[in-house]
């Protein structure tokens, strides 16, 4: 069969629909030659996808995180056609304060708990990173990946590192936890089981730390948090005994 | 969703996109700091006009396709110049790592910063970003066509530039 190269590539690349791919699943078994085009394309998208990973553990420039923080300046300095609606959306915000508070919020602790992550704690020797990205989705590591796997609530210790909320099983059938992280600036958010990793749903900021200009931002993020484990359990929350038996199966599915 | 909520996500999500937003920048722009600059200027661009993001839409797509039209504003502003330098200038420092490992990985970027820009673009979101070929036509603002053959043409101009070591599986 000849099957051409533009095929091969949208196969390597997951664009074929199920009747095309298996087309070229059943050629390949048969032509050998095939088989090394294939392997060919997908050796290359190997090797890029290699050769441009280390930029995703690269720490971030601080005045790149402060730009995606920032909340858009006031509707006057704006010199274009969008600022109209832009200052319409605004004083929507301003009316309600906590729009306007928890904005940044979110917003630092996230940038201080990707920095911490990925950049601080890289340099540190022995600790690994909190929490990692990859292909733009974020799971836990280190002692937050460690206390996610092993802490139970009943033993937890009050001056841990990490502070276990809430375990509940989500609709999907995964196991989540919400967390909590000690320290000057307190990273909290929910993570879920999904096979080896967990995979961090939301991340916020729980303690009122983030210093000047920004006020306790603790029963807003609570309440976003509150809010992502409101979407996703499946009846209530794991007691004891639930828990136990949940890091007993390793917290899988 | 309200506005609120959708604001204070995208802040949070913006800043989880920042490594992947800056590595697509730096295969467009050669010089790194440059990249973060058109970079920068993308996430302002993206908060100024964030009621324009849908949330059912990849946020990823819709601000590599910001990052891209903030360079391509950028490279109108100064002209063609600077680009012509700065391909040569990497092009010039690059592959001379002793490190036996990091070689086959400098060529790569050495291959890719040959390439076309189109190319290197289609390239780039697709088999670097993982974008599904609808989502990078999107950011090119292209038809899916025009991406995939831009795609098989930049694999076949990397193919040949990296040689035999691009047969090896």
């Amino acid at each position: 069969m000849n099957i051409p190269d533009e095929t091969l590539m949208a196969f390597v690349d997951g664009e074929l629909d199920a009747a095309a791919r298996a087309a070229v699943e059943s050629a390949l078994k048969e032509d050998p030659e095939l088989a090394k085009r294939v392997a060919r394309h997908a050796a290359l998208r190997q090797r890029l996808r290699v050769a441009y990973s280390s930029e995703l553990t690269e720490p971030v420039p601080q005045r790149l995180l402060e730009a995606a923080k920032r909340v858009p300046p006031q509707a006057n300095n704006i010199v274009n056609l969008r600022g109209a609606r832009g200052a319409k959306l605004r004083d929507a915000a301003d009316s309600s304060p906590s729009a306007v508070r928890w904005r940044p919020a979110a917003a630092i602790a996230a940038s201080v708990i990707i920095g911490f992550g990925l950049g601080y704690a890289n340099r540190n020797q022995g600790s690994a990173p909190l929490v990692r990205t990859a292909d733009g989705a974020l799971t836990a590591g280190g002692v937050l990946a460690k206390a996610l796997s092993a802490q139970l609530v009943a033993r937890q210790n009050p001056g841990s590192e990490v502070h276990i909320g809430v375990s509940f099983k989500a609709k999907n059938g995964e196991y989540c936890r919400t967390f909590a992280l000690s320290g000057t600036v307190s990273p909290s958010g929910l993570a879920c089981r999904q096979g080896e990793q967990w995979r961090i749903e939301s991340l916020g900021q729980s303690n009122d730390a983030a210093g000047s200009g920004y006020r306790t931002a603790g029963t807003n993020m609570s309440s976003q948090t509150l809010k992502a484990v409101e979407e996703r359990i499946d009846g209530e929350a794991l007691d004891a005994a639930g828990e136990a038996n949940a890091l007993q199966k390793d917290w899988r599915k | 969703m309200n506005t609120s909520e959708t604001s204070q996500n995208i802040h949070e999500e913006i800043v989880l996109l920042l490594p992947r937003l800056r590595r697509f920048a730096r295969n467009l722009v050669r010089n790194p700091h440059d990249a973060d600059d058109v970079v920068q200027v993308a996430v302002e661009r993206a908060l100024m006009r964030s009621e324009q993001w849908r949330s059912d839409a990849r946020l990823d797509s819709w601000m590599f396709k910001i990052v891209r039209n903030a360079w391509i504003d950028e490279m109108r502003s100064r002209g063609r110049r600077d680009k012509v330098f700065l391909a040569q200038e990497a092009g010039e420092n690059v592959g001379t790592d002793p490190i036996e490992g990091e070689i086959a990985i400098m060529s790569i970027q050495t291959a890719m910063a040959r390439l076309p820009e189109e190319q290197r673009t289609a390239i780039s979101l697709v088999l670097i970003e993982g974008l599904p070929y609808k989502e990078a036509a999107d950011v090119l603002e292209v038809p899916i066509g025009t991406l995939t053959s831009r795609l098989a043409r930049g694999r076949e101009a990397l193919q040949a530039l990296l040689g035999s070591e691009g047969e090896e599986i």
